[in-house]
């Protein structure tokens, strides 16, 4: 091949050549072999029916639709919150995990490996600070999903249990978020965490406080606060099962949720558009 | 395809292209900031490296020019010639082979002596095999066999000796042809290596990595990366003075005592050990951080943290001069401080004060005490006249008087009698305690009150009183009973009440009032609420004895509801008590929401954070405030590990169940009397502005004691007044007497005996130490004459002369000692002088490391020096 072009002194050309057979060598290197086709399957001609098994095939988009319509994706009627939501999620169990690697949850050593995220852990402020903002702004983007599909009507038929597990998703949401506050183990998440706990003492028939807890002898070693601090005030435990509230159960049963959430935006008819388009 | 994309015709290209290089350039940023945004450190460190680096190579430099300067450069390069000369030499033809014939001789030698050393050793032990079988049997045959051996022996020893000869000339030639290269090398080496020593503390210098550096202490749970930033803080040269360069400043008592890897530096410097990223946090002057760096002598106030005894503690001096404040103006009257229970009042007992004061008086000192005297300690109520007045009722009505004066401003006085009582003042020398018109007068320890408006204050027959017995009135009063004769009390009352007069004193009262109960009730009320029984005894307000049982539950004091055990705040923890937990009130947005602050600005303007507050305005100088809040600062309410703690000599001898002294017998009496103890200490009891009198009985001579005690006089001259080892001259110092108390014209209560007799039989009975010898060891053979002579040339040559007088020569830091031989005892010099500072450890005579006998020569010339009685 390289001889062929030698002589004529257009090199740009001949090297152009040179490329194009070494890109067709490449591809059919990387894609006709045992490894690429153990995992991908087939080979497929790019035809309708081919993507749709593509999609099919692909445990991670097989919860996706395999089509959508193009009004679907008109950021006008659906603000992308529902996506958005879940880009913070993804974020947030990463920075979550890379922080959990310097972080003790006991009361001895919470608020000094905090201040070490700032003063000594490499990329130990963005990583920090990057699970803060995420953490907000999922509170914030979750409402205004919950917004939108209330005012675009999207809860309404066929999709009355979709909204049902997004309800439950923005409990988590709001779980995930209150749990977290006290593990930096400051005044302000410990505060938080004693009113936040109170209120819950607060509660008819679960909290020592509230109304009927004389008849049910609910005390305050056997309430709903009991159970949520580990104890009857903010101490140890009760960072101890934010924690593990926050890092495993929390996140795990949230997954699960959100799985079977966008499962059912599949097969509920793909993601809500406008209806008369 | 075009109509299913036709969204595309909108592209957005281009608003992701912008948002990719924003969130490029975000990301390069955080790399940055990373590396050396957050990281500041890490230039301090390179930037402290170079100039130890440039200091080194100075230091190396000049190293050099001194080498070449001193002729070694020379030395060196005549060394490396004339190894070069022998090697050269030791190249040539025939010479190495001649070298290694020579040396396998000597090798060959050396074998063949070692042999005749082995036989040598084996026919000796045969000998005395032989000999031993010889003495225990005597059989002839074993003296013949001895015999033999020992002309082996002797045959051997020659042997050795014949071969030891032959090495010598080998050893001899095998320099020559080496031209002794051995020695010139090890020569070159030593020269170079002190040279290479140091260019190798450069290299490791250059050498060493930017890294956090960190004390972590475990038990404190602290972490203190200070060091990152201060390099050379342990550093023992100062390699720069910029900060955060330095070394610390006296480091030796500070670091040397506490080993930083084992106590950090937040411990006592506070400040957020943890913090690398800027100054202001490290250092802990960032919202929310409610310990702030201490910096210079307030950081002293972390002594208080440990240790339990500050009086005598290198480094700790002027928190040990704040905490005097404590103590002067009674604090613990009111709150709750620790090591300060059970300190006594600090105000005088009122149960009569009725019969002492005149009542316009009182009523005035009570509105403002500042304003009579600016000395006074009690502090500003702000009552007004009517309250004032209440209370003054309240008072006098307790004592059993009604509103009077006493006026003497008109009456005349008993010249003869003011005079007399004149020379007495200055006899017994009041004026060392009290203060007049401004001269005289111990405000740092012994707080007398100013006496120069006495003739406005107290009436004649109080005084007259007062002075016969002062515990009779005031019982734990520190005035001492002088011993006057009445007549002589009524000279020096009439000489008070005729020259101390208050100009502006009025007499309402000159004929009595009665008092109205309704203004009784308003003052015991008044009394009640602002907690005068704090600092005064006061009837009718006398701490309760209560029951046993209650006891027990922790209550010691129970009166109505108003009063309570110590009116103030418990100050425990005031150092360390949460900023949320400080009432700023309406000065909350003018004054800085620190705890420092906070505590500064109550004791400027006690009550100016909102109404109600009660605390009294103590009008301290914003010196007086500093200092306090620099104790207050200290009182922390800590997790100190038990390994930092230093408790004081009193807490270990409870501790360990050691009793504390107790004055006994007549001596006790005395002491009760004449109080002893404001000035001196005898056994860890009393002040320290007189001398230690603990061992005065093993130091002391009787007769010197008495005459002594009959009329005092100045020992030592400057030192007396002088801050411990301050040596700052620029004040100018007082003359300090100890006053005549008229000691041995009177009787000891219940006895016979005077009590001189029994200051003396104390001391040589109880203030004595076996420690201290009874007379010095005699030296037979040097006469005493010669010795004196010694003694007197040793004193001349070690420079005493300086510090020391005697008669009018020399210097004034020492005793004076030309009466020397009259004061002390003999075996007190002896010992003295072998270590001045082992029963005084702060005194400043140097230790000269005397041999015994030059310190018993000077011992018997000092014991020469006497005056005779005039």
């Amino acid at each position: 091949m390289t001889g062929s072009c030698s002589g004529n002194g257009v090199t740009g050309k001949c090297q152009e050549i040179k490329t194009e057979i070494h890109m067709s060598e490449l591809y059919d290197k990387v894609k006709k072999n045992l490894i690429w086709k153990s995992i991908f399957r087939r080979d497929y001609k790019d035809n309708v029916r081919n993507r749709a098994l593509a999609i099919f095939g692909n445990v991670f988009l097989h919860l996706h639709p395999v089509k959508v319509r193009e009004s679907a994706v008109k950021l006008r009627f659906t603000w992308g919150m529902g996506g958005i939501t879940f880009l913070s999620f993804i974020i947030l169990t990463i920075t979550g995990i890379v922080l959990m690697f310097y972080y003790h949850p006991t009361t001895d050593l919470a608020f000094l490996d905090m201040k070490d995220f700032e003063y000594q852990v490499p990329y130990g402020v963005i990583t920090r600070n990057l699970h803060r903002w995420a953490a907000h702004f999922m509170v914030i983007v979750v409402m205004i999903h919950m917004f939108r599909v209330f005012m675009t009507g999207s809860y309404k038929a066929p999709r009355q249990f979709n909204w049902g597990i997004g309800v439950i998703l923005l409990v988590l949401t709001f779980l995930l978020s209150f749990t977290g506050y006290l593990l930096p183990w400051d005044q302000l998440g410990f505060w938080a965490i004693t009113v936040g706990t109170n209120m819950g003492a607060a509660t008819p028939l679960l909290g020592f406080q509230g109304p009927f807890s004389e008849y049910l002898h609910i005390t305050p070693y056997n309430d709903i606060r009991f159970a949520l601090l580990g104890g009857a005030q903010v101490g140890g435990n009760a960072l101890l099962r934010s924690y593990i509230w926050h890092c495993i159960a929390i996140p795990l049963i949230a997954t699960i949720l959100m799985v079977v959430h966008f499962w059912r935006v599949r097969k509920d008819g793909g993601i809500s558009r406008p209806q008369n388009n | 395809m075009a109509s299913e994309h036709h969204n595309s015709s909108k592209t957005r290209a281009y608003i992701f292209a912008a948002l990719s290089i924003i969130l490029l350039a975000l990301s390069a940023w955080v790399i940055w900031d990373d590396e050396f945004g957050l990281r500041p450190w890490k230039h301090y460190q390179k930037e402290y490296k170079s100039l130890k680096h440039d200091k080194l190579e100075k230091e190396y430099q000049a190293a050099m020019q001194e080498f070449r300067r001193s002729g070694g450069a020379r030395r060196l390069a005549m060394l490396e010639q004339k190894l070069a000369k022998s090697e050269e030499a030791f190249k040539q033809k025939g010479v190495h082979d001649r070298y290694v014939e020579l040396n396998a001789r000597l090798d060959d030698l050396h074998v063949k002596l070692a042999n005749n050393q082995k036989d040598l050793q084996m026919t000796r032990g045969q000998y005395l095999e032989t000999e031993y079988y010889f003495t225990k049997t005597q059989k002839p045959e074993y003296k013949t066999k001895m015999d033999a051996l020992q002309r082996q022996i002797d045959g051997f020893d020659r042997a050795g000796k014949a071969l030891l000869e032959k090495e010598g000339p080998l050893k001899q030639e095998i320099y020559k042809i080496t031209g002794g290269m051995a020695e010139v090398r090890a020569e070159i080496e030593a020269i170079k290596k002190a040279l290479e020593d140091q260019k190798e503390k450069i290299a490791n210098n250059d050498k060493s990595p930017i890294e956090i550096k960190q004390y972590m202490i475990k038990d404190t749970d602290k972490a203190d990366r200070c060091v990152s930033c201060h390099a050379g803080i342990e550093s023992s040269t100062q390699v720069s003075k910029k900060q955060p360069f330095t070394k610390h400043p006296l480091g030796f008592v500070y670091l040397g005592h506490h080993d930083p890897t084992k106590f950090g530096c937040t411990f006592c410097h506070r400040g957020q050990g943890r913090a690398t990223t800027t100054i202001e946090k490290a250092h802990g002057n960032v919202k929310h951080w409610e310990e702030p760096m201490l910096k210079g002598d307030m950081t002293q106030t972390s002594c208080l943290n440990c240790h339990g005894d500050i009086k005598n503690l290198r480094g700790a001096e002027k928190i040990a001069g704040n905490t005097e404040l404590i103590r002067k103006y009674g604090c613990y009257s009111c709150h709750k401080i620790p090591g300060y229970e059970g300190m006594g009042d600090v105000g005088p007992e009122l149960t009569n004060v009725g019969t002492k004061v005149n009542y316009s008086w009182a009523v005035k000192w009570l509105m403002d005490p500042k304003k009579y005297f600016s000395t006074a300690r009690m502090p500003k109520f702000f009552f007004s006249q009517d309250q004032a007045e209440s209370i003054a009722d309240y008072l006098f009505s307790m004592s059993g008087t009604t509103r009077h004066d006493v006026d003497y401003a008109s009456a005349t006085p008993n010249e003869q009698l003011v005079e007399q009582g004149r020379n007495l003042w200055s006899q017994a020398r009041c004026n060392l305690c009290h203060m007049t018109n401004g001269k005289g007068g111990n405000h740092i320890k012994v707080y007398a009150p100013d006496l120069s408006k006495v003739g406005s204050k107290a009436n004649k027959t109080w005084l007259f009183n007062w002075i016969k017995d002062p515990n009779k009135y005031f019982p734990g009063t520190k005035m001492p009973r002088f011993r006057f004769s009445d007549q002589e009390i009524n000279a020096l009352v009439e000489y008070l009440v005729s020259e101390y007069l208050d100009d502006e004193a009025e007499a309402a009262y000159t004929t009595p009032t009665e008092i109205k109960a309704a203004s009784i009730k308003k003052g015991k009320d008044l009394i009640q609420q602002y907690g005068c029984y704090g600092c005064h005894k006061i009837q009718g307000m006398e701490m309760v004895q209560v029951a046993p049982s209650l006891k027990t539950q922790g209550v010691t004091f129970l009166r109505s509801d108003e009063m309570r055990e110590k009116i103030g705040t418990e100050l425990s923890s005031i150092g360390s008590k949460p900023v949320d937990l400080l009432d700023f009130g309406k000065l909350k947005k003018t004054i800085s929401n620190d705890r420092l602050s906070y505590i500064k600005q109550k004791l400027r303007d006690p009550r100016g954070f909102r109404l109600g507050l009660r605390m009294p305005n103590f009008g301290l100088s914003e010196k007086e405030v500093n200092e306090l809040a620099s104790v207050l600062y200290g009182f922390i309410d800590s997790n100190v590990p038990v390994r930092f703690m230093v408790p004081s000599r009193q807490e270990l001898d409870r501790m360990a169940g050691v009793p504390s002294y107790k004055f006994t017998g007549d001596f006790a009496k005395v002491i009760a009397d004449v109080k002893c103890t404001n000035c001196h200490t005898i056994k860890g009891i009393g002040a320290d502005y007189a001398p230690d009198l603990s061992l005065a009985g093993s130091k002391l001579q009787e007769s010197w004691i008495r005459s002594f005690l009959a009329n005092p006089d100045v020992i030592r001259p400057l030192l007396q007044q002088m801050p411990k080892l301050g040596l700052s001259l620029s004040a100018k110092p007082a003359k300090i007497t100890m006053p005549k108390f008229n000691l041995g014209q009177q009787k000891v209560e219940d006895t016979n005996r005077s009590d001189v007799d029994v200051v003396v039989n104390y001391f040589q009975q109880e203030l004595v130490t076996t420690e201290i010898p009874k007379d010095v060891p005699v030296v037979a053979e040097v006469g005493m004459p010669e010795q004196i002579g010694k003694g007197k040339q040793l004193y001349a040559e070690k420079g005493c002369v300086a510090c020391h007088q005697i008669g009018s020569d020399g210097g004034a830091i020492g005793p004076n000692l030309s009466n020397v031989g009259n004061r002390l005892k003999p075996g007190f010099i002896f010992k003295h002088l072998e270590n001045p500072r082992k029963f005084k450890p702060d005194i400043v005579e140097p230790n000269y490391g005397f041999s015994e006998r030059e310190r018993i020569f000077l011992t018997n010339y000092l014991m020469t020096l006497k005056l005779t009685a005039k």
